[in-house]
């Protein structure tokens, strides 16, 4: 309650923060705020893929269920973080590019992330029997996992990009952020981090007790 | 039951046969996808006319026809066993590995031959600049090879699906799509005269870290 508590308070005083007290960055204006939400969700979107491609190989390994609900719990909420980098960024791009959509190598690496999850989860809900659901899952999530290199790291050299470097500028270096803005999103980016824990832990404990209370009314009939 | 049948090269080679001469014998999965890649490749061709000097549309065209078809006609391998009901028979003679290896092989023999009747036809149909054949082989060869290799895997899962071929495509896609950026913008840079080696570096190195994983991943497509 207390941790649950906290996490609240602290993305709250981030974005506070963001908004009052970081200043906007001269080229960007108002725009500049969407970085608070749309650097944070990018990395959760990516942090998931990896966590459920972990989790794949382990499930391969031990067979343990346990290894499956995370990796598909975590393939859900990576949805919902890419979506909202999605669209955060489409709405940046409205505002700098003049369109919310281009075809950007940034813009299509994530639509091709959000394709990949869709395919995963649309995989995962025609396979009938967990354990076989689980293995197959399983099994394309890590090969689809060894692609996205070729896609985050390839694409934009094949193509030219107008995207902000994804690398944070250190201190001096041109487009060096604001010590402000740098800490504001810090924030952002580890209040978003402990968020994609506590939702991915609700999420594994619901499909646990699901599946404790299947087996207990099919012990009991 | 273990996976404990052959594992050796002449499994792979024997699987291989196999697939080929049930294939020769009803030939339905070749025809349907030949039909499929000259329906398509008319459709592009009566839609957009001759097109002699836009490389950039002709390379996209093409991708876009080959990868129809493949899509189209690659999971059949493995779904023809399902529905025969012989996978089982045929997992008690080879081992994992070897039987997917083998449908790899067919699946790339199939790709060969289906670009042999759909590649020489589109380019007389659209009318596009003159080929250089090196170039243009090399990333015909590499991408059919990244193709094969990914929907081979694929195809293996969604044959344990419901619905099977159905969800083929949609799944596929997303792995394939650098497969196709890559080998369209290696076929534009060959009627361009531009070198290829980014485009054909890529391609090799995607063949092979998917293929590498598939080796790895083989061993757990069956188990029951």
């Amino acid at each position: 309650m207390i941790l649950r508590l906290s996490l609240f308070l602290w993305i709250a005083a981030a974005m506070l923060g963001g908004f009052l007290w970081a200043p906007l960055v001269t080229a960007l204006g108002a725009s500049t705020r969407v970085l608070y939400f749309h650097i944070p969700s990018a990395w959760i979107t990516v942090l998931a893929l990896g966590w459920s491609m972990l989790h794949s190989v382990q499930y391969l390994r031990t067979r343990r269920l346990d290894h499956d609900d995370q990796a598909a719990a975590a393939a859900e909420l990576g949805v919902l973080f890419c979506i909202v980098a999605a669209v955060s960024g489409a709405l940046w791009a409205k505002a700098q590019w003049g369109t919310y959509w281009n075809w950007d190598p940034r813009e299509t690496t994530i639509f091709f992330l959000l394709l990949i999850y869709g395919a995963y989860l649309a995989l995962r809900s025609a396979i009938e029997g967990e354990e076989k659901r689980a293995r197959l899952a399983a099994v394309y999530s890590v090969m689809a996992f060894v692609t996205v290199p070729f896609l985050i790291f390839v694409v934009p050299r094949l193509y030219a990009t107008l995207h902000p470097s994804p690398i944070l500028p250190q201190q001096g270096e041109r487009g060096a952020m604001d010590p402000r803005i740098r800490i504001c999103f810090l924030a952002m980016l580890a209040g978003f981090t402990a968020l994609f824990f506590w939702i991915l832990s609700l999420r594994v404990r619901l499909v646990r007790s699901e599946r404790r209370a299947l087996s207990e009314s099919a012990a009991q009939s | 039951m273990p996976p404990n049948g052959s594992n050796s090269a002449a499994a792979v080679w024997a699987v291989l046969r196999k697939e080929c001469r049930s294939e020769w014998r009803t030939r339905y999965g070749l025809n349907a996808a030949l039909l499929f890649a000259v329906s398509t490749l008319t459709s592009v061709s009566f839609a957009v006319g001759r097109l002699p000097d836009r490389s950039d549309l002709l390379a996209a065209l093409l991708w876009v026809v080959l990868l129809f078809a493949a899509l189209a006609s690659l999971a059949h391998a493995f779904v023809r066993e399902v529905e025969g009901h012989t996978l089982t028979l045929l997992r008690l003679v080879a081992s994992p590995t070897a039987i997917a290896l083998g449908k790899l092989l067919f699946n790339l023999l199939f790709l060969a031959v289906l670009e042999a009747v759909t590649v020489p036809l589109f380019l007389v149909l659209m009318g596009g600049p003159p080929v250089h054949w090196g170039p243009f082989l090399l990333i015909l060869g590499l991408g059919s090879l990244a193709l094969a290799a990914t929907t081979t895997l694929v195809g293996a899962v969604v044959s344990q699906t419901r619905g099977r071929g159905a969800l083929f495509a949609a799944v596929s896609l997303p792995l394939l799509m650098v497969v196709l950026a890559a080998s369209v913008s290696g076929l534009r840079a060959q009627w361009d005269g531009n070198p290829v080696a980014t485009e054909a570096r890529l391609l090799a190195a995607y063949a092979a870290v998917v293929l590498g994983a598939s080796v790895l991943l083989y061993d757990h497509l069956w188990e029951d």
